[in-house]
């Protein structure tokens, strides 16, 4: 069902012609953008039906884990509480969000495997259900940044503009990633499993839960070609105190342009074949 | 709206086939890896569920489409309704579509009674307002009382299919598609959904109904057109379908 009255469908005319109509599937999906923000606000409550905290009990689960890291890990790497316990809260709430909606990326289209055989629904939309989700619960974790902030007195020297423009680079890299693996995922059923290993290992990779500043100066390569740490930095260096390197930004904006190129290109190649993959 | 029409030129559809094999990334990687030899079997893949369909449609019409299972009927509604890329030819819809073709759409059996009618307004292209506007009446007529705020889980089948009815024809349609006539509930509600149905047929301008039963198609329909492994004969009229059936 769409809410236009003029509908018209034809075969391949040509990848002008394909692009134009991946433009329009994206375009619809933004006038309609009120949709996703409705499904992903019905996926959150559905998914806490019954319970008492709903999301908050990964907000708790996230904060018994960066107590636990932040106490015990600060002992063994001989870092400061006070200096350890913000760097794990920014970078597990906020790198728990780069992971989840990319994980549940994978599922995007075939969930909506029903709405999509019988709607002329935007597929856009579906992508930014599963983002915009994954935002909503973003926002009950927050409390824990703001506690951990105020508790260690980082909240008065926090840069929140630089914070807010790492964290608008995060979600648009984010964003292209999850469509990415939807698109994939929806054809070869594989590729979950395998984004679930990625993210895992980039997880551990990535200076999450230890220090980036204790790397060896030989690995510090790990660090330069990791997209997951110049994305993590982007938003956590302002908030504890710390400058964004320049050159994070730069590889954060060529990482937008480059993915956004490809997971468009693939798009408008796939669009009329998602449906059949389901 | 007088405007309102449909137009299939040359529509053809279809399926590319994904086995649970051909899912794996692994076979598609041999695949690539080995060339030509299984690539030659890629033509097989493909099933034709509609070829070189033409469909002229204007307001009044009310088409009913019938065939065997597997003829195509189903594909060409889905079609119609946008959800279907053609491979050749084109669709050209003027009007609202509304496709009435599984009522379970985007019921959520955890949610409760009132924000499932909520939600399938949204699918269906209402604004939060006008869902809102509209959920006395969608309430009313489902007669489910209180039970609209309990989760749709605790409903029986009976109740489920009242709420699912009710919500998926709260709308306003110039092109109504239907995949056969939904009758559901018990014997009252039946009466009632029939009613209401028709009230949608009557407002819509042209339907397209999919159904095995003739005496059905009969009754609603004024043109008729028969389906048959994916090919269309004429849109004929319904006084003949006994001539198009023994045809």
């Amino acid at each position: 069902m769409d809410t236009a009255t003029h509908m018209l469908r034809t075969g391949r005319r040509g990848t002008l012609f394909e692009a134009q109509m991946a433009l329009r599937d994206l375009r619809t999906s933004v006038e309609r953008i009120d949709l996703a923000r409705s499904l992903a606000w019905h996926d959150v409550v559905s998914r806490y039906r019954g319970s008492i905290l709903g999301p908050l009990w990964i907000t708790l689960s996230m904060g018994l884990m960066i107590l636990g890291i932040g106490v015990l890990w600060g002992g063994l790497f001989r870092v400061p509480v006070h200096e350890f316990v913000p760097l794990v809260a920014v970078g597990i709430v906020f790198f728990g969000f780069v992971t989840t909606t990319i994980n549940e990326g994978c599922d995007t289209f075939v969930q909506a495997a029903g709405m999509l055989s019988q709607t002329a629904l935007p597929m856009f939309t579906f992508v930014w259900r599963t983002v915009l989700r994954n935002l909503i619960n973003l926002g009950h974790h927050v409390v824990i940044v703001g506690a951990v902030l105020v508790w260690a007195g980082l909240w008065a020297g926090a840069n929140y503009p630089a914070a807010a423009l790492g964290f608008i680079f995060l979600v648009i890299n984010v964003a292209w990633i999850s469509m990415l693996v939807a698109i994939i995922s929806a054809r070869f059923r594989d590729i979950p499993q395998a984004v679930a290993s990625v993210t895992q290992a980039a997880a551990i990779m990535t200076p999450v839960y230890w220090p980036p500043d204790r790397i060896p100066e030989k690995y510090r390569w790990i660090l330069d070609f990791n997209p997951f740490y110049h994305l993590l930095q982007a938003v956590r260096a302002p908030l504890i105190g710390k400058a964004v390197e320049p050159h994070s930004y730069l590889v954060l904006a060529l990482m937008a342009l480059i993915g956004w190129g490809l997971v468009f290109s693939l798009f408008a190649n796939t669009r009329r074949r998602i449906v059949h993959y389901l | 709206m007088t405007n309102v029409s449909i137009s299939c030129r040359d529509l053809s559809l279809r399926f590319p086939v994904y086995g649970v094999d051909a899912k794996s990334l692994k076979k598609h990687l041999a695949k690539i890896a080995v060339g030509g030899k299984l690539g030659s079997h890629h033509g097989s893949t493909e099933v034709t569920a509609i070829s070189g369909l033409n469909l002229e449609l204007k307001a009044g019409d009310r088409l009913g489409l019938i065939g065997h299972n597997g003829s195509g009927k189903t594909t060409l509604l889905r079609a119609l309704s946008g959800a279907y890329e053609p491979d050749e030819g084109s669709i050209e819809v003027n009007g609202h579509i509304a496709a009435l073709l599984d009522l379970s759409l985007g019921i959520d059996p955890t949610a409760t009674g009132f924000d499932n009618i909520r939600l399938r307004g949204r699918i269906a292209g209402l604004t939060a307002k006008q869902v809102d506007e509209r959920l006395d009446e969608i309430a009313e007529f489902s007669g489910l009382g209180p039970f609209l705020a309990m989760p749709v889980k605790t409903y029986s089948a009976g109740m489920q299919a009242r709420l699912a009815f009710a919500a998926a024809t709260a709308v306003e349609a110039d092109v109504l598609l239907m995949d056969e006539w939904i009758a559901v509930g018990d014997a009252d509600f039946q009466k009632l959904a029939h009613r209401r149905l028709l009230k949608l047929v009557e407002r819509a301008g042209i339907l397209v109904l999919a159904s095995h039963d003739v005496e059905l198609l009969r009754l609603y329909c004024n043109k008729v057109m028969r389906m048959e492994g994916g090919v269309a004969s004429p849109v004929t009229d319904i006084k003949k379908l006994d001539e198009l059936m023994a045809a």
